[in-house]
């Protein structure tokens, strides 16, 4: 168990592209933290510098007290879980497991009792003497985790290990690793391109975007707090709305006026857009935060527009309304019961209490 | 119906090809296995059919240059000549695909520029060579100049084996705790089993096949290798087709059996590494 702190982490593939920059991070003891983003965001290399595998160009890197920028990964103390889970192809699950104790030089009855032990937890007892291509892809995962608990590590890291599972399957073990740390408590430092992952399994979410880090937070305080258009955009699903807008004032209070609507902004959040007066920002709202008029039960005029429906799609539970105001595209998430129907015009109502304003040259929050 | 009919034709022209392909063989064996007198009309006139083995054990306890003798000599060379260049090809194919050094690219390309070169080419530099260092006439120097020939190709292969193989293997081992030298030996090479195998097989072959540089490098009677001896079994005046037909099989037997036992590796060796 251990922290793990970035400072000022950079790195520089061949002295010219960019992959991490300036990273600074401070991953609590115990944590489950989960990088995030798009792919060539740099998620994977920050996680490979903690774990040794890529050479850091500038800064630190710590695990606990010691820094490890130049520690080799088998001194550091961690444990890996590959996208492709990487186990040995010759060595049966056994072995695969062993591996790591028996160059450690662990005695036999220790490895014997730390492998069956994890096999017990991973509930893989029967698969111990199988190789790994008489594996699915899901016990194939459930090794590989084997694989790092065995070794006690002080460190877990976990570089998509889930992306190569079926959609159902990816739901169960996400489950299953969390609740393998809360049951471990080790330091866990997880790489993921799905932003639900992130949201389902963080402690705190770390967003990154071309090698910068956005934001870091827990899952709540990125989906309601945004730093920047970026990480609003790729927190939620499907994502929030991004419409040009300008603040203006009227009947001695600020709205917010589309191409489409005009919609009034909330006195509590005047005091940050009253600046930006007259002035062109980007409004942002989840879909999630319109709803139909039919079943909104706060439904006023000033925080209800009229839109033409373009395409609805009905999810079972709920239903994604694809509408046009102006000449602005909103997807809306409303009740399954909408009567709302392709070509026909209809009432939408926004909670402005959960809109967002972002800076049109920055991109950043305003509020 | 239409799919019916463009299957037959397939398989009516790969039989077609194969019957081509083997009849110079069956012809061989024919000739092997009868006397000289029914021959005398073609192999292929069964009229009279008797079968010996004779020419075999007259080939192999041949009284001028038996090919026991040759056969001992042959795998004296050819097993070291194989062992000697996989070790040490595998070893570069392994650093040419892993490591990143400065001459890595020239290097590569040297070496494939290497395997362009026609040995005919290099006979007189390499008898010189050979005949300075006092090796000519001695089974070393035929195993060096072998394994030199060898180690580019192997290289060749072998890095294009290892590039076929997940990074996140060896990065794993490497996790675990395991230096570089114990990468190589407990994961790269035991995943390269087939590969290895495939290129000792075919590296085996062509130094049991040999016939050009031990023609230049070896004289003594004693010490000439198993292809230098079928030549001399030919009579000045009188060519025994029968005998020189059953040395030339048992020549074969040793690489064909070395295919056969070695199967299911070679195949997997030629397709690339894959975890399924």
């Amino acid at each position: 168990m251990a922290t793990v702190n970035l400072e000022h982490v950079t790195k520089i593939y061949e002295g010219k592209v960019e992959a991490v920059k300036d990273a600074t991070l401070d991953i609590k003891d115990k944590e489950f933290i989960v990088l995030v983003g798009p792919s060539g965001c740099g998620k994977t290399t920050t996680l490979r510098m903690v774990a040794g595998l890529e050479e850091i160009t500038k800064g630190t890197i710590r695990i606990g007290d010691r820094v490890v920028n130049d520690v080799e990964p088998k001194d550091r103390d961690i444990a890996m879980v590959f996208q492709n889970y990487a186990l040995y192809p010759h060595m049966t699950v056994y072995q695969n497991m062993a591996f790591g104790l028996k160059l450690r030089k662990f005695p036999k009855h220790e490895i014997e009792s730390r492998v069956r032990e994890a096999a017990r937890i991973l509930n893989i007892e029967e698969l111990l003497d199988r190789k790994p291509k008489q594996l699915s892809g899901g016990q194939r995962q459930r090794v590989a985790v084997g694989r790092a608990i065995v070794r006690n590590p002080k460190v877990f890291l976990f570089d998509e290990p889930l992306s190569n599972l079926d959609a159902k399957l990816r739901v169960q073990m996400r489950a299953e690793l969390k609740k393998l740390h809360q049951r471990l408590e080790t330091t866990a430092i997880y790489v993921t391109h799905d932003q639900v992952e992130a949201m389902t399994m963080g402690d705190r979410i770390v967003i990154l975007r071309d090698g910068v880090i956005q934001q870091v937070g827990t899952p709540l305080e990125v989906y309601l707090h945004p730093g920047n258009r970026f990480v609003a955009g790729f927190i939620g699903s499907p994502p929030m709305n991004f419409i040009p807008a300008t603040v203006i004032s009227k009947n001695s209070a600020f709205w917010v006026k589309t191409s489409g609507f005009e919609l009034k902004i909330p006195e509590d959040k005047v005091e940050k857009l009253g600046p930006y007066k007259d002035k062109e920002i980007i409004f942002g709202i989840r879909p999630e935060n319109i709803y139909d008029k039919m079943f909104a039960v706060a439904a006023q005029k000033e925080n209800t527009f009229k839109v033409k429906v373009d395409v609805v799609e009905p999810m079972g539970n709920e239903a994604y309304l694809h509408v046009l105001s102006g000449s602005d595209l909103i997807t809306a998430r409303v009740d399954f019961r909408t009567k709302a129907s392709p070509g026909e015009e209809m009432d939408l109502v926004a909670d402005m209490n959960l809109m967002h304003a972002f800076d049109k040259q920055t991109e950043k929050a305003i509020m | 119906m239409k799919k019916r009919y463009g299957e037959l034709i397939h398989n009516i022209s790969a039989w077609i090809i194969a019957l081509i392909w083997i009849i110079p063989f069956v012809g061989l064996l024919m000739t092997a296995i009868r006397p000289m007198g029914e021959l005398l009309n073609g192999w292929w006139n069964f009229k009279v059919l008797h079968l010996t083995l004779k020419n075999f054990v007259n080939a192999w306890n041949h009284p001028n240059v038996p090919l026991s003798q040759g056969t001992m000599n042959s795998l004296i060379v050819a097993i070291p000549a194989t062992v000697i260049p996989i070790l040490i090809a595998t070893m570069a194919g392994y650093g040419f695909s892993r490591y990143r050094f400065p001459t890595r690219k020239g290097l590569f390309i040297l070496i494939v520029l290497m395997l362009a070169l026609p040995q005919q080419m290099i006979a007189v530099p390499i008898f010189n060579l050979m005949n300075k260092l006092g090796l000519i006439d001695n089974y070393l120097g035929l195993i060096i100049v072998h394994t030199a020939w060898g180690i580019p190709w192997i290289t060749f292969f072998m890095r294009n084996f290892f590039t076929t193989i997940p990074v996140a293997v060896e990065e794993a081992a490497r996790i675990d705790g395991a230096s570089d030298t114990r990468i190589f030996f407990s994961i790269a090479l035991p995943i390269a089993t087939p590969a290895i195998v495939s290129a000792a097989a075919l590296q085996f072959t062509w130094v049991w096949s040999d016939f050009f540089l031990a023609l230049i490098l070896v004289y003594s009677p004693d010490k000439l290798l198993a292809t230098q001896r079928i030549p001399l079994m030919r009579g000045v005046y009188f060519v025994n087709w029968g005998l020189l037909s059953a040395a030339a099989i048992l020549l074969m037997l040793v690489p064909i059996s070395v295919y056969t036992f070695l199967q299911k590796y070679y195949v997997k060796g030629m397709i690339g590494w894959s975890s399924k």
